[in-house]
Parts: C-alpha cells; sequence; structure tokens
C-alpha cells in the first residue's frame, strides 16, 4: 500500500532533523513495534493460538462423536486438555471453539470497521446535513443498553431463516454482535477526521484540487490507519468476550459446535470435580485477548501519529 | 470557572452520590420486604405452651418438651431448603413452577394431598367421598355426578377464624371466575359449587369424572381464605398469594423477594404436636454447583429436585442424604412429527421422513438409552417404554430392543437406502417422500433443562447418524417451544421435525394426559398437545370410554392403549429421569413425592441433634 | 449554554420515544411468548392460554398494545369477559403516568417487582465501582508519572490480565478457590460465603456485609481497574507530553503543582466523561455477578424475564436503561463542555 503524502515534502534521504528516513511509515512502525516487548511476546502467542486453530484440521480425534468409555478424563498424554462428558478430546475441541471465537471476533472487526467508519467518514468531512443525521442515528444505537438489546436480538435472529444465515452460526453472532458496537468507530473517525482535515497537507491537496474521495482514501485515512488498527484489535478483544458471555447463558453459539463461551457454560455444571473443563476455555479466551491488547498497545506506541508526523517534518 | 479544582469538585460530588445511593442499598438491613400478616399475638413464641394438651400426652415427649423449651428460635431447631429460583407467589397453579408448591405446601392445605405410592389422603376432608359412602353419588342415565365433601372441623386460619365450606366454595368460584381465573384440571366438568352448611358442600360434574378426589387438592391446588383474599383482585393476582393467610403447618415471617422466605412454626396447625420445626428458611441460590457447595459444607438441610450430577456428588458425602421416588414423572422423550414441518394435517401433508410407521420404530431402534440413562444421567435414568409403567396402571409390555442393525434393515426396507456414500440414506422407493430426498431432520431440544439434555440430544444424534438419518441440532427456550400458535411456538406449529423433552402426568389418574397428548382433536394447534399430529380411531374410542369409575374396566382400556402405542410409535419414549431430593441426615421425615414436591409432608418433619 | 441543554434534553425524549417503538418491536419479535408452559406443565390448555392472552392484553394488535403501555387504556372501554362487549374501563395508566403495567410471571407491579431489586443492584455495583476508581485512579497516575518503571510494567501487565479475564469465569475461579478450597484457619468454615448479600437470622452487621461483598466486588471490580487505569494512564500520558505542560515548567512552578494542578487536572476530564457513560452500569450491568453469587438484582431479573417472555418487565428495564444512557451521554457532554474550555457549544 502506497502512502500519498501530499506533494510538498521534500525526498531528500534525510530530514531536517537530520533523522535518516526509511522506506516510509510502515517499516517506521513496524521497527517501533519490534521494541516493545509484550507486543511481540502478544504476537507470539497470537501465532501460535491462530495456528493451533488451524491446525487442529489435523487431530486425530474428532471434536463431534462422542465415546462414552473415556469421559471426564483428567489431562493426560493421549488428550493434553482431558476429555469432557461425552468423552470427546478437549482439545480438540478447545481449539475448534477457538475457530468459531475468533471466527466471530474477526468478522466483528470487518463489520464495525465497515460500517463504523463509513459512518464518521462520511459525517466528519462532509459535515452538512449528513453529519447531524448520522450523529443522531450513532447516538440513538449508543444509548441502546447493548448486552440486554444483544439477548434479545440474538433470541430473535435465532428463528429467522435467511438464506445465508443458518441458525446462529458465526454469521449471525457477528452481525448482531456488530450491529451494536460500530458506534466506537463512527465517532472515532468523525473526531480523527475532524482533526485531520484541517491538516495543512489536507488543504493543500484540496487546494491542487484533488476530489473528496482522493482526499479520504489519499490522505486523511491513512493517517488515520493507527488510530484503527489499534481500535480494531481492542474491539476483536470485546467481541471475542461479548461471544463468550452470550454463549455462556445460553444464546451465543449452539452446541454441539464448541465456541469458547459455551464450553464454558457447559463446564460449569462440572468444574469443582473437573476443573480442566473451566479452566482451559477460559484460559484460551484470557490469552487471547491479552495477546491482542499487548499487540494493540504496541501498535499504539508504534503508531504514535505525534511521533510520526514529527518524523515527516510537520511538526 | 477557572478557580475551582472543576475535576475534584466533580469527583467529589460522584463520589458523594455514590456513597448516598449504595448506603441507602445497605442502610437498614434487608431491602423492602413482604411480611405476613401478624396474628393478633397468638403467634409469639411464648404462647407454644397453649398447644399442648397436659391431659394427652403427645406420643413424643421429648419433641414437644423441645418446642416448648425454646422461647427463641434456636439454630438447632430451624432447617434451610435451597431453590434455585424464586416463587412468583404462593398460588402454585398460577405460578406452576414447583417451588411455589413447595412454599405453599408449607402454609396452605387443600381438601386432599396425594402421597408417594399414588394414594389419596385426606387433608381439609374429613373423609374421602366414594360411591360407598354416600359422597358420590352418580346419576348413570344423565351421566353426571354429584361429590360431597364434609370438612374437618377442627381447623383454623392462623387468625383464628374457622376454616369452613364458604371458603371452598369462595376458593372455587375464584378459580373459575372468566375474568381473572384459571383453567384447573376439571373446570369443564364441574357446573358448580355448593355449599351445604358450615362444614359441607358439593361439587355438580357434568359428566362422569375420575379425577374427582383431587378436584381442590393435590400438587397445585388449597383451599383459599375468603375472609381474607380479595375475589376483586382476582384469583391470578391477589394480594394474599404474597402474603398468605396460613392454615397449615408454618406460617410465613418475611419474604425478602429474591433471595430467601423465612417461616415459623404454626402452633394452632390442627396436628396436635405438629410441626416439629421452629423456623424454616427457603434461600434462592440460583447456581447448582453452589447449592451443592452449600449442601455439602453444612450450610443448608435441603435441596428440592435435585438433579443426577447433584446426588451422585452427595450421596457419599456424610451427613447427607438422599430420597429418590421409586417411579418418576417426568420421562425423555422423543417427538417425530408425522405432518410436514411448519404444516399440522399429517394427511394433507404428511412428513416425508416420519409419517412411515416403520421409520419410527427404526429410530426407536437405533437409540442406546442404556447407555444414555447409565452415563449421561448417572445411572439414575431408568428406562421406560411405555406410558403406562407406575402402578395402579402399570401394563405389560414388552421392551423395545436396542437393535441399529435391525434399525438399518428396516429403513431398507421402508425404501431408504444410502447410494452415494456419504452416510445419509435418501429417498429410493420410500412412500413418503420424493426419489432422492435426503434424510435429514430437524432436531430440537429446550434449554432450561440443562447441560444433560444437551448432551442427550448430541448423542441421540450421533446414534440417528449411525443408521443413516442426517440431523441439525437446536436448542430454544421452554417459551419459544412451548407457546401458543399465535405466538410462534414450535410445537403448536409443527414447526419442527424431531423434538426431545420431557413430559408426564402427576398423580394417578393418566385420562386428562392421554387426551392431550394422543386424542386426535388434540393434534389441531391451539386444541391440545398432540403434536406428533397423531390419528387413531380405536386409540380415541377407548379413550372416550375411559372416563368412568369402573376401575377394572379402565385397566382394561388403558392395557389396550399399550398396546396401540407400542405399535404405532407415535412418541418415543425413553427412560425416566430421577426425582429425588437430597437433605441433611439430621432432618427426617423426607420422603420425595412425583405426586407432589418434597415439602408435602413438612408438618411431619423432625430434626435431630 | 442553557439554549444547548434544552435543545439536547427536547432531543433526549424524541429519541426515547423512538427508543421506546424500537424496544417494543424487538421484545415482541422475538418468537415465543409468556403463555408457554414455563415450570411444571408443558403444556398449557387453551383455555387458559384464551384467558391469560386477555389478562396479559396480548390479545390486541401490536400498535393497540403499544398505545396501551404507553398512556394506559382507563379511559376506554375494554372487554374483560372475552365475549366480546366491552364493559368496563381498563385498569392501565401507561408509562407516561408511571404506570409499567404488571408481570406476566408474578401478577405484581413491575415497578414494584423492579425497586424490590433495584436497590440490590445498586448496592453492589456503586461499591464496585468506588472500589474500581478508588484502585484504578492512583495507579493509573502512577503508572503514566513512572511510565516504564517496575511499578509501571506490573501495572500495565495487571490491567491487561484484568481486560482479558472474563467476568463469568472470574467468579467461578473465585468461588473454588474460596469457598470450596480455602477455609477459614479459626473456625474451619470456608474463607467467603458463595454467595447472598449478607447471613442470614443475623442482625445488621457491617463486617458480614463486607465479607458477602468481598469475592462479588472483586470478580465485578476487576474489568474495570484494567480498563480504568490504563485510560487513566494513557490520559495522562497524552497530557504530560503537551507543551503548555513544558511552558508551566519553564515559568519555573513546582513539578508537582505542574502535575497535579495543570496536568492531572485535564486527564481526568475524559475519564470522567468516560465514567459519566459507563453509569447505566449501575443498573443492568452485573448479569453474571448476580447470578453466579446469588445477588437478588436486576441483571438477574433481566435474564429471567428474557427467557420466559416477561415483556412488561422487559419493556420496563429497557426503556430505564435507555433513559439513564441519554442523561449518561448528555451528562458526560455537559460536563465535557464544563471542563474543556476548548469545547463550546452553540
Amino acid at each position: 500500500m502506497t502512502f500519498a503524502l501530499g506533494k510538498g515534502i521534500s525526498t531528500s534521504k534525510t530530514d531536517q532533523r537530520g533523522h535518516a528516513r526509511g522506506e516510509g511509515i510502515l517499516y517506521m512502525v513496524w521497527r517501533r513495534f519490534r521494541r516493545h516487548p509484550g507486543a511481540m511476546a502478544g504476537s507470539i502467542v497470537l501465532a501460535l493460538i491462530l495456528l493451533s486453530v488451524i491446525a487442529v484440521e489435523f487431530s486425530p480425534y474428532s471434536s463431534d462423536a462422542s465415546n462414552m468409555a473415556a469421559r471426564f478424563e483428567p489431562p493426560s498424554w493421549a488428550h493434553p486438555m482431558g476429555t469432557d462428558a461425552l468423552g470427546r478430546d478437549y482439545l480438540t475441541r478447545v481449539l475448534y471453539g477457538g475457530r468459531i471465537s475468533l471466527s466471530v471476533g474477526i468478522m466483528v472487526v470487518a463489520i464495525t470497521l465497515c460500517v463504523g467508519v463509513s459512518v464518521g467518514a462520511l459525517s466528519g468531512y462532509f459535515r452538512g446535513w449528513l453529519e447531524p443525521v448520522l450523529m443522531r442515528i450513532t447516538d440513538a444505537f449508543l444509548t441502546l443498553p447493548a448486552f440486554l438489546v444483544l439477548i434479545l436480538l440474538s433470541a430473535i435472529m435465532r428463528e429467522i431463516e435467511l438464506p445465508f444465515f443458518q441458525r446462529n452460526n458465526v454469521v449471525t453472532i457477528a452481525l448482531v454482535i456488530g450491529l451494536l458496537s460500530w458506534m466506537t468507530f463512527a465517532r472515532l473517525t468523525r473526531a480523527a477526521i475532524l482533526i485531520l482535515r484541517e491538516m495543512e497537507y489536507v488543504t493543500a491537496s484540496q487546494g491542487l484540487g484533488a476530489s473528496p474521495h482522493q482526499v479520504i482514501f489519499g490522505h486523511i485515512l491513512p493517517n488515520m490507519i493507527g488510530l484503527l488498527v489499534v481500535e480494531a484489535t481492542l474491539e476483536l478483544g470485546y467481541a471475542i468476550i461479548e461471544e463468550s458471555g452470550l454463549s455462556f447463558l445460553g444464546f451465543g453459539i449452539q452446541p454441539p459446535t464448541p465456541s469458547w463461551g459455551n464450553l464454558l457454560s457447559n463446564a460449569s455444571e462440572h468444574f469443582i470435580k473437573h476443573p480442566w473443563l473451566a479452566i482451559f476455555p477460559g484460559l484460551m479466551i484470557f490469552l487471547t485477548i491479552i495477546s491482542v491488547n499487548y499487540i494493540g498497545d504496541g501498535l499504539r506506541d508504534a503508531f504514535d501519529p505525534h511521533k510520526v508526523l514529527k518524523r515527516m517534518g510537520e511538526v | 470557572m477557572r478557580k475551582i479544582h472543576f475535576p475534584t469538585v466533580v469527583l467529589i460530588a460522584l463520589i458523594t452520590l455514590a456513597l448516598a445511593i449504595g448506603l441507602s442499598g445497605c442502610g437498614g438491613g434487608p431491602t423492602p420486604q413482604i411480611s405476613a400478616t401478624q396474628p393478633p399475638a397468638k403467634t409469639q413464641a411464648p404462647q407454644v405452651t397453649e398447644v399442648i394438651e397436659p391431659s394427652a400426652p403427645p406420643p413424643e415427649p421429648t419433641v414437644a418438651e423441645t418446642a416448648v423449651e425454646t422461647a427463641a428460635v434456636s439454630e438447632s431447631n430451624s432447617i434451610t431448603i435451597l431453590i434455585p429460583e424464586d416463587p412468583p407467589s404462593f398460588n402454585a397453579v398460577v405460578g406452576d413452577t414447583g417451588y411455589d408448591a413447595l412454599v405453599m405446601n408449607l402454609v396452605m392445605l387443600g381438601l386432599t394431598g396425594v402421597d408417594p405410592k399414588g394414594n389419596v389422603y385426606p387433608e381439609l376432608a374429613a373423609e374421602l367421598p366414594t360411591s360407598e359412602n354416600g359422597g358420590v353419588v352418580v346419576d348413570e342415565e344423565a351421566g353426571t355426578m354429584d361429590v360431597t365433601w364434609k370438612l374437618r372441623q377442627d381447623v383454623q386460619w392462623a387468625d383464628g377464624t374457622p376454616v369452613t365450606a364458604d371458603d371452598v366454595v369462595f376458593t372455587w368460584e375464584a378459580i373459575m371466575n372468566p375474568d381473572t381465573g384459571i383453567w384447573v384440571r376439571g373446570s369443564d366438568y364441574v357446573d358448580s359449587a355448593e355449599k351445604i352448611d358450615d362444614y359441607t358442600m358439593v361439587f355438580h360434574y357434568n359428566t362422569i369424572y375420575p379425577g374427582y378426589l383431587i378436584q381442590l387438592g393435590g400438587e397445585q391446588l388449597v383451599v383459599w381464605p375468603s375472609h381474607y383474599c380479595n375475589a376483586d383482585e382476582g384469583f391470578t393476582a391477589w394480594e394474599c398469594a404474597r402474603q398468605p393467610l396460613s392454615d397449615g403447618p408454618f406460617i410465613l415471617n418475611e419474604w425478602t423477594v429474591g433471595d430467601h422466605m423465612t417461616f415459623e412454626r404454626n402452633p394452632n396447625y390442627f396436628e396436635a404436636g405438629k410441626p416439629a420445626i421452629d423456623q424454616v428458611i427457603v434461600r434462592t441460590v440460583p447456581d447448582e454447583s453452589v447449592r451443592k457447595q452449600m449442601m455439602m459444607q453444612g450450610d443448608a438441610d435441603l435441596i428440592m429436585w435435585a438433579t443426577e450430577p447433584v446426588v451422585t456428588d452427595l450421596k457419599d458425602k456424610p451427613g447427607i442424604n438422599i430420597s429418590i421416588s421409586p417411579y418418576a414423572r417426568w420421562v425423555m422423550r422423543l417427538f417425530p412429527n408425522q405432518a410436514a414441518k411448519g404444516t399440522t394435517d399429517p394427511d394433507a401433508s404428511p412428513h416425508p421422513v416420519f409419517s412411515d410407521v416403520r421409520v419410527r420404530r427404526a429410530v426407536r431402534m437405533a437409540i442406546d438409552v442404556d447407555t444414555i440413562a447409565n452415563e449421561i444421567f448417572l445411572g439414575y435414568g431408568k428406562p421406560v417404554w411405555s406410558e403406562f409403567y407406575r402402578p395402579p396402571y402399570a401394563c405389560d409390555v414388552p421392551r423395545p430392543q436396542y437393535d441399529p442393525d435391525g434399525a438399518k434393515a428396516l429403513l431398507d426396507e421402508a425404501g431408504w437406502k444410502d447410494t452415494d456414500g456419504d452416510g445419509i440414506r435418501e429417498c429410493h422407493g420410500c412412500e413418503t417422500a420424493k426419489e432422492g430426498d435426503l434424510m435429514k431432520v430437524d432436531f430440537y431440544t429446550y434449554a432450561e433443562y440443562g447441560e444433560p439434555l444437551e448432551l442427550t440430544q448430541q448423542y441421540i444424534a450421533e446414534n440417528l447418524k449411525n443408521i443413516g438419518i442426517d440431523s441439525q441440532l437446536t436448542i430454544y427456550e421452554g417459551s419459544v417451544m412451548w407457546a401458543d400458535p399465535e405466538s410462534g411456538g414450535i410445537e403448536q406449529n409443527g414447526d419442527f421435525d424431531l423434538d426431545l423433552w420431557d413430559d408426564g402426568y402427576s398423580g394417578i389418574d393418566p385420562t386428562d394426559y392421554l387426551w392431550e397428548l394422543y386424542y386426535s382433536s388434540a393434534a389441531e394447534p391451539g386444541n391440545g398437545w398432540n403434536i406428533v399430529r397423531w390419528k387413531n380411531e380405536e386409540f380415541d374410542a377407548l379413550l372416550d370410554e375411559a372416563y368412568s369409575l369402573d376401575e377394572a374396566r379402565r385397566k382394561e382400556i388403558f392395557c389396550r392403549m399399550a398396546e396401540i402405542l407400542d405399535e404405532e410409535v407415535p412418541v418415543i419414549m425413553m427412560f425416566s429421569t430421577i426425582n429425588a431430593d437430597a437433605y441433611a441426615t439430621r432432618l427426617q421425615g423426607i420422603q420425595s413425592n412425583i405426586n407432589d414436591v418434597v415439602s408435602w409432608n413438612a408438618a411431619d418433619w423432625k430434626v435431630t441433634q | 449554554m442553557a439554549q444547548y441543554i434544552a435543545r439536547r434534553l427536547l432531543q433526549a425524549v424524541l429519541l426515547l420515544f423512538v427508543l421506546s417503538i424500537v424496544m417494543f418491536a424487538l421484545v415482541n419479535l422475538a418468537p415465543g411468548g409468556p403463555l408457554a408452559g414455563q415450570g411444571q406443565t408443558r403444556r398449557v390448555r387453551p383455555e387458559r392460554v384464551a384467558m391469560l392472552k386477555r389478562q396479559f392484553g396480548l390479545d390486541k394488535p401490536l400498535p393497540t398494545q403499544y398505545m396501551i403501555w404507553l398512556v394506559g387504556n382507563d379511559w376506554m372501554r375494554v372487554d374483560l369477559d372475552g365475549d366480546g362487549k366491552p364493559d368496563e374501563y381498563g385498569t392501565r395508566r401507561g408509562v407516561l403516568r408511571g404506570d409499567f403495567g404488571f408481570s406476566f410471571r408474578t401478577r405484581k407491579p413491575v415497578l414494584e417487582e423492579i425497586s424490590l431489586r433495584l436497590s440490590n443492584t445498586f448496592y453492589l455495583t456503586v461499591v464496585t465501582l468506588l472500589v474500581a476508581v478508588i484502585i484504578a485512579v492512583p495507579v493509573g497516575i502512577l503508572s503514566a508519572l513512572k511510565q516504564y518503571s517496575s511499578f509501571d510494567i506490573v501495572a500495565t501487565t495487571f490491567s491487561f490480565a484484568g481486560q482479558a479475564i472474563p467476568e463469568f469465569w472470574l467468579g467461578l475461579i473465585l468461588i473454588l478457590i474460596f469457598y470450596a478450597w480455602l477455609k477459614n484457619p479459626f473456625t474451619g468454615e470456608p474463607l467467603l460465603p458463595s454467595g447472598g448479600m449478607y447471613s442470614l437470622g443475623g442482625e445488621f452487621s457491617i463486617p458480614d456485609r463486607i465479607v458477602h461483598l468481598v469475592l462479588p466486588v472483586t470478580a465485578g471490580a476487576l474489568g474495570w481497574i484494567a480498563w480504568y487505569s490504563r485510560f487513566l494512564r494513557s490520559s495522562m500520558l497524552d497530557v504530560l507530553h503537551q507543551e503548555y505542560l513544558r511552558t508551566a515548567r519553564a515559568k519555573g512552578l513546582k513539578e508537582s503543582r505542574v502535575i497535579y494542578k495543570h496536568g492531572l487536572r485535564n486527564a481526568l476530564i475524559p475519564m470522567v466523561t468516560m465514567f459519566a457513560l459507563d453509569l447505566p452500569y449501575l443498573i443492568t450491568g452485573a448479569v453474571f455477578i448476580e447470578t453466579i453469587f446469588s445477588w437478588p438484582g436486576m441483571g438477574r431479573l433481566y435474564y429471567q424475564s428474557a427467557m420466559q417472555r416477561d415483556y412488561p418487565v422487559l419493556m420496563a428495564i429497557l426503556i430505564i436503561s435507555g433513559a439513564l444512557m441519554i442523561l449518561s451521554n448528555l451528562a458526560a457532554d455537559i460536563l465535557y463542555g464544563f471542563l474543556d474550555p476548548r469545547i463550546r457549544y452553540d
């Protein structure tokens, strides 16, 4: 992805302060990110988790077939996470559950990004009559008590049979959660745009005749990337917890499809006698979210717009 | 504005506000309570001495003496019962949760009760009316009958007023009030209730109704005080169901809604020397593992309706006993829809898979009931394969075999074969579906039961997969499964292929229950619960005849019905789930009762040290 | 400013109205109904269904139901006995006059049901938020002041961890540890109770209340502490790097005065507004905690009503939460306007 930084910036090898110029913002960001120990650790853990939920395809155990002779076995070499109430290998189920929970999370981020950024950009850039309308809609959504409405919505969506959505599959849940969380992005985008649009390079390119489309996608959004990426990582963590909470209450992903939330819910009946059933899914949620948060923190430090702008000689 | 430190001020203001609100929540002790009417001076503990009659030596002097000695309630003579949800009120027939029946039994009495063996015993009634003693008079020609109830004359409400026939008639009329009443069993058959004298009243029936003994008794119905309950408020909403006036063994002391209720002994209870317990506390603890912990730590004395896991965990613990009913009421069963999904007429639109009786038989053969009962239900599930499994109407029906190979053969014979090797059968020459249709079904169950039911659903899905039937699993809330047709109720609208839930009748008379589940006109949406849409003329005719008082003939009828149900398999019955209550050994007299709830004999309970 | 507030209030009322329609639609769209056999009898007899529908007012078309919910029906004649002829006036006064109807489950007025539980929830959530703020603010400030010190690293790690732990999981684990495994060394009883607000039968005693609060508040506050301390830290860091602090230092002010008078105040502004936005948590936020720790509160009431489709209670809780959110948004904006002189509303 190329960043059009606008015309009028020198292209010499060093800037006014003598700092070396790299290949662009991405490289700088990466360098800063690398120096953040938490973020690196988080990336490694998350990469491991992602790898495992993909690799579970090769598990010798099935996630559905029961094995009544081996119920409730504690962790062992054959079953590193033990077995569950129907004798199924728990590691397999937890990893498949990870697939589901992560898919929901990623989809929610995608949905909220698209919807939120569009709304925010439209209202922040164009202002006029569009802004108050969109902002009122955003406010209206913000005043909905999110979790309460989530419960109702998922009860409704459970019944609706649309061609694409099966009952309570990943897409439906993601849609429902996304519907109630895009507002943060909208507000963020709008606030950022309100500031960025006053920046000199923007007015410069507008003066040079760039269309709104070019300005937004060429100048403003690239400089908001940092903000958006950080917020997106937070949103991922949030979405995973919301899905777990919903499934824990029985409204989210339906058994026998595992998700970390409904695995925890089933475990709550047995957790005193068979604590591993509750420990592992919760641990996975914990590890995923803490990695994601550290990555987000690292990205925030790496993308610090103040530092980026300084480097460009703008500030 | 800049001179004052605004953030500080704001913070302080917020903290003060928060403190104020918080203190309002915890100041002064428990939140607004509902306290029972305090009868004038009669329930002060010292007055307990009035109950003990020095002339008649009580059979268990130790118990009576302890009651006299303790002027204040000592912890040793107080018991704690744990339930998962707060009863909505004391009116069990309105709330219908079972936990309302628990507390209702502590304070109120019905005309009769039913014991664990299914025998009806008199409570407020002086004796049970029968044809022999003239209590029941049948007019054979008109097909009507009159049942005369004679009441005990020694029962009083806690305020001293005697319990009379006025109360019985008042209760019945409040129930029957079209504005604010409720439907109860037998409502359609009773024309009127008439007071004869202070302690005698008559129910006039317009048909011969075998269930007359529990017309105002049994699990959910009691007699309400006419001078205390306000008929204008209506039977379903009257305040006296939240602040009851007691004629039972205990009196409600206080109720902190959502948290606990406290009861104290009723000194004027009509059975001398009873109850032997001074205080009963009923606590709401929604989490099952926490309830279990509390029992194990000795913080509670009774868990009502202990589930299989709780029983398994508690049965070997010292100091805890389990009372298990020999027969259970709730039988887990599969309902294969004989009308196509989304329709309700099995003749106009028969179900492509389940309208063929061979398929239903094959499904029955394919389910490994023993494994489910022993593993998932921890050995407490008891295989049940006929509606007529408990006395007095137990019939001898041979048990269907677990035979997956036989099931496969039967499906082949019925025209369902798997030709493309994907593990799912298709219709090749079947009678009920189009050529090539897949054998796929939507398989539902309900959420409130909990994990064992979910596991059962998954395991049965595997059994079905094993014989080539593919299923898509979903779990719904009960409020969706059993809602009325207009509200989108799944069962009523036939919006399912295969359903899994537990059902059963209470008491000893299955006639009404059989009508609801199997009679042909009960298949119409909104008219009954024949949700599998099964129609059988012989069965209908037999059921019509069963509304009689001729017990010998009824037994014959029921056993013939058992045969029909076994052949036609409209409903696949599997096993009954446990009916048990867990209690501390210091609490004696506990007997689980499938025809009521565990507090049915609370007056007889004792605490030993 | 006054004009702004007036305008916002008017918008708030309109918004609430729209919200109520949306909620009403949502609540009724959910399949199933309150007439389903809950509890013992799965199967509700048809006669009972018709009677219940009339009693609950569910036999009317949806717009009529909404209108009755809003303005009541005591000004029109209702058909009470189902014979098709309206006879008496209704008894509902409508939400606009403070009558939220009666609960389908218990037949008692909704406001009574709610008020019986509201103070319990407030009690829990206020203490939780207070504890969270009391711990989070100093931790956040110190973290920012001593950025990258070991205190900061430990605090940040804890805050990351705290945000990553699901509340319901934490609650169960805490019960496992403090009720099932650990015992009080003096009495041999469990170290902490597993639930409830207070021990039954005893007098009102603060130590008893505190003991019952420890676990639920810990489980609930951890997330808040993590969130607020991190938020305050970053907000404080933003402020600390600003130019005007440099100016203040250049003017020769004491460092502490620089930090507290200028820096902290500006760092707290976003946090105060954040806090205002979180106020609705006070009413409905503690669903999981209440369920796991047997706390008789609003969250549990909502969950139960949702499962059983107790529409009036659901509507009441949703509207009250919605109103609270609107008000807290407004409060946050106004506060922000007061506190940050850069923001001007016109």
